[in-house]
């Protein structure tokens, strides 16, 4: 039974600025405990609470397995790493900012393919002329999978990708992508189009809480503190 | 599954002894397929639905591979290995661990880490009586292990293929329905947009580029294609060629300017898929179907019924085997008769055994030609439970659901 609540914010970036933002406009001040440069934090005031500072992608497993009992994060992230979210953890309120949609992109010159339907028309003749299924790059394999399955297109293959995502058209690694925008200008200047109905999911950054991690009251009071503040 | 108990694994391995003693019997060779297995080839022929619930990992050289989801693609490969003549009749059977990722939690019905029996023909001449000798052998080895009520269920693709086959429609038409079959809402859409008045709009298609393909050849296509990609400055990526997306565009262009799929074979197609009935009842019911709407199926069905001849011959209960149209749906490598065993005393829609025919699957495995295939699978776990369940509380060992 733990006594302190543990909540993971962003470690770096854009996301860490808004997400300490957000907290400090409620008159909740995290700042970082001993070294600068160190992942460990508090909030002032409530010393129930201690703040760890992770990846962005961490938090999610975090949540997952309980280590942390609130968190900062992407709903893509969570969504991708975490089979069976809404078992897991509970989306407590999107924060309006981190927006990002996950999306399928494929070559801008494939003008016969504009839906979903036609990737999955284009299969059949894909494989014929190649000897193999196309291929998606992406680092949302389980987001892509269940998309993909939901619209009944079961003819392709997956590629991990963990960086640099949108180039693997061009370089021939994958046919097409499923990767995260927000402007859809790197997808246009790689040569990619965005499918007419190829948006998984639009993403922002949420405020979560984990369903195993160890609720003892006195971490919920200062759940409640924490929520309070930030009129959620 | 964390562990199982002494008494279980004891209990398991001993019904699994039953079963292979009724396969070896039969004349079937026992084989010990690879557990781990080369992802490549088993994702190419499963499809990435089962590849999510397969634990696929890389080895220390880079190489990606699987625990097996299940033993007859292996079995394929073993008997591709180490045959010079994959195409003469071969029979195996096999009992091991198989292992699928439960998406929510395993639970004993479906457990992540499972134990299949079962019996694989390779290569037979004579479909029908592999297929019934598949289905005999197996309910054969299921009341050797203790099992008592067993209910059938049966299907047939090969029908389905037959129907399409008979029903006047462009070919490409044929492949589309055949390939969305396995997937219920995408096909009824499909028939839908097939048979309506107003096809699709090719929207987004600039006008010119419309006027340029319209009356093409695929040459005169693939230049437009191309012309069409310089003038809007877009660079070609990828390994589609033009004249691959000049032929795509002509298929759509054909498709919008093709009649519809009269309503009427719609209707015929809808039926067919709707049909759910006692065995001998339902072939009857689809020659009534296809002779109303004016279609020919005679062929398809005489084996149809061939095929219960001949289970019934061989002891099995037709009166109470049911048949469904729509059965086969959720395995896509099956590509005619289909079965399942179940026990009333597990639950109906837990199958304890199927099977079926998977002509495809070999040469998706490597071979160089199509090869016939029949086989079967028992859920080992599934088995042992529902045999306890028909003991009762006081059975052996009161295994629950």
């Amino acid at each position: 039974m733990t006594d302190r609540l543990t909540l993971a914010v962003p470690s770096k970036g854009r996301l860490m600025e808004q997400a300490l933002e957000l907290f400090s406009e409620a008159g909740l001040n995290i700042k970082k405990i001993g070294h600068s440069r160190g992942y460990r934090g508090e909030i002032e005031g409530l010393d129930t609470v201690d703040v760890a500072f992770v990846s962005a992608s961490e938090i999610a497993w975090q949540l997952k397995v309980g280590r942390a009992h609130l968190g900062i994060t992407g709903e893509d992230l969570i969504r991708e790493q975490i089979t069976d979210a809404q078992n897991r953890v509970s989306f407590l309120k999107k924060l309006g900012f981190g927006h990002a949609d996950v999306v399928i992109a494929v070559p801008k010159c494939w003008l016969d393919v504009r839906t979903v339907a036609d990737l999955d028309e284009m299969s059949a003749s894909f494989r014929a002329a190649h000897g193999r299924w196309f291929r998606v790059a992406t680092k949302y394999m389980n987001l892509s999978r269940a998309f993909f399955a939901s619209r009944g297109v079961n003819d392709y293959r997956i590629v991990e990708s963990l960086g640099a995502t949108e180039g693997t058209p061009a370089a021939g690694t994958a046919d097409l992508i499923v990767d995260i925008t927000t402007t859809g200008e790197t997808l246009k200047a790689n040569g990619l189009k965005i499918l007419e109905d190829g948006v998984i999911l639009n993403s922002q950054a949420n405020f979560v809480a984990s369903k195993s991690a160890d609720w003892s009251p006195r971490v919920r009071e200062a759940q409640n503190q924490i929520m309070q503040a930030l009129g959620v | 599954m964390v562990a199982e108990t002494a008494k279980k694994f004891q209990a398991l391995e001993s019904q699994a002894q039953t079963l292979m003693s009724v396969f070896t019997d039969a004349g079937y060779e026992a084989v010990a397929p690879a557990v781990i297995q080369p992802a490549d080839v088993f994702l190419d022929v499963i499809g990435e639905t089962l590849r999510a619930r397969t634990y696929v990992f890389t080895d220390p050289d880079g190489d990606e591979l699987c625990l097996r989801p299940d033993l007859t693609v292996p079995t394929c490969r073993l008997h591709l290995a180490r045959d010079t003549m994959p195409e003469q009749r071969a029979r195996y059977c096999y009992n091991g661990a198989a292992f699928r990722f439960q998406p929510i939690l395993d639970s004993p019905s479906h457990p992540s880490e499972f134990r299949q029996a079962g019996i694989e023909t390779f290569g037979g001449t004579s479909k029908e009586k592999d297929e019934v000798e598949t289905v005999s052998t197996v309910l054969t080895s299921l009341k050797a292990a203790g099992l008592q009520d067993i209910k059938l269920r049966i299907g047939d693709l090969g029908l389905f293929a037959a129907l399409l086959e008979a029903a006047d429609m462009p070919e490409r038409w044929r492949q589309r329905l055949q390939r969305h079959f396995w997937r219920p809402e995408a096909f009824r859409n499909e028939l839908k947009r097939l048979s309506a008045d107003q096809p699709v709009a090719l929207k987004n298609l600039p006008d010119d580029l419309m006027r340029a393909l319209k009356d093409a050849n695929p040459m005169e296509a693939e230049q437009s294609v191309s012309d069409y990609l310089a003038e809007s400055g877009i660079d070609f990526i990828g390994v589609r060629t033009p004249m691959e997306i000049a032929e795509c565009l002509l298929t759509m262009i054909e498709d919008q300017n093709a009649d519809p799929l009269p309503t009427d074979t719609a209707a015929l197609i809808e039926s067919y898929v709707g049909v759910s009935a006692p065995a001998r009842a339902a072939g009857a019911r689809l020659r009534d179907l296809t002779r109303s709407h004016d279609i020919d199926l005679s062929a398809a069905l005489d084996v149809y019924h061939q095929r219960l001849d001949l289970l019934q011959e061989a002891g099995i209960d037709v009166v109470h085997t049911d048949f469904a149209a729509e059965f086969g749906r959720s395995l896509e490598y099956y590509t005619g008769f289909v079965f399942e065993a179940y026990a009333p005393s597990l639950a109906e829609d837990i199958p304890i055994a199927g099977g079926g025919r998977y002509d495809n699957l070999l040469q998706a495995a490597g071979a160089e030609n199509a090869i016939p295939a029949v086989g079967a699978a028992i859920h080992t776990e599934r088995l042992l439970a529902a045999v306890a369940n028909e003991a009762g509380p006081h059975g052996a060992e009161g295994e629950g659901q």
